[in-house]
């Protein structure tokens, strides 16, 4: 059964048992030491691994490398928003505006109170004459 | 959940926020990885080309959104640069006339020998002709050297699938070398590709 386990195992992850699942490594060398003709099953897996390996991989052409490269990320510079200058720029000036129309609103209600004051009193001591008159 | 232990991370971190020296490291580290993928998924030089470009421009735009920890970076560049092999493979069924060339072209070859490039036009043909899932399974496996657990993730199976996958894939490979096996020199057999 275990014998058979590590011919399933060579069959499908090849003879290097750093290809092989984590847990079965220790498992096929112990099997391996006990009974070393099993090593005959990674010989044989191995001839196919040669083969798979005699096929080179292909290495990047310098073009394809420069290609990529080009379109990398690039580090942000900090920008000049002019768009954003301007917003805040019409919000101070709308701020200003406003506070000028308050100020200007209220200083007017301050002078035409006085003005009224003195025009009521003014009345008052007209109409005061003539009501000592009346009285008298 | 475990926290996922990514090499790439602190590289992709510097990519996202634009440094050029990062980014080459980048490409150094997963170009030909990319490339060697889609080469051998569609055993085509212009077309692995084409994918290895548009799956590290898709990089380029992840990096400065990539959130560490969800998953390797790695394995979402397999994850993408497969989608695009997929992509091909479903259009040239579609299109029967644009049919996938027979010999793969590996491009010059001067310092290898007559034997081995030989052997590695043959391995490059059988890998072609396997079944699409059982050349993922063993491209993922053997050539991107990636762990069983990723692999299975990746093609979305189980690890019992995809050792059906590698299994079957391996026995048509051994099949159809089998007339290599017993004359290939040493030499030309050992890991020039790993």
């Amino acid at each position: 059964m275990k014998a058979q386990r590590l011919h399933a195992l060579a069959e499908a992850y090849g003879a290097d048992l750093r290809r092989w699942p984590a847990s079965e490594r220790a498992f096929a060398e112990s099997l391996i030491a006990a009974d070393p003709s099993l090593k005959a099953v990674l010989d044989e897996a191995a001839a196919l691994d040669a083969l798979l390996d005699a096929a080179p991989a292909p290495a990047p052409s310098a073009a394809l490398v420069a290609k990529v490269l080009a379109a990398a990320p690039k580090a942000r510079r900090p920008r000049l928003h002019l768009d954003r200058i301007a917003l805040y720029m019409g919000a101070g000036w709308a701020a200003a505006a406003c506070a000028g129309v308050v100020a200007g609103v209220g200083l007017t209600s301050e002078l035409t109170a006085n003005e009224r004051a003195d025009a009521v009193l003014y009345q008052s001591s007209l109409t005061g004459v003539d009501d000592t008159e009346v009285l008298r | 959940m475990v926290a996922i232990i990514d090499p790439d991370e602190d590289l992709v971190r510097r990519v996202g926020q634009g440094d050029p020296a990062a980014a080459q490291a980048l490409v150094a580290r997963k170009l030909p990885r990319i490339l060697a993928l889609a080469q051998r998924m569609l055993g085509d030089a212009v077309e692995a080309e084409d994918v290895a470009q548009e799956t590290m421009f898709k990089a380029w735009k992840q990096a400065p959104r990539w959130t560490p920890g969800q998953a390797r970076f790695d394995t979402w560049l397999h994850r993408v640069a497969l989608n695009l092999c997929y992509d091909r493979l479903r259009r040239r069924r579609e299109i029967p006339t644009q049919t996938p060339p027979d010999r793969p072209d590996e491009g010059p070859a001067p310092d290898r020998g007559l034997m081995a490039a030989e052997t590695g036009l043959r391995v490059g043909q059988a890998l072609s002709r396997l079944p699409d899932r059982q050349r993922e399974a063993v491209v993922l496996c053997h050539y991107q050297e990636l762990s069983n657990i990723e692999a299975a993730a990746l093609m979305e199976i189980s690890v019992e699938a995809l050792e059906s996958l590698l299994s079957r894939g391996r026995r048509a490979l051994r099949q159809s070398l089998s007339d290599l096996a017993p004359r290939a020199p040493a030499a030309a057999l050992r890991g020039e590709a790993r």
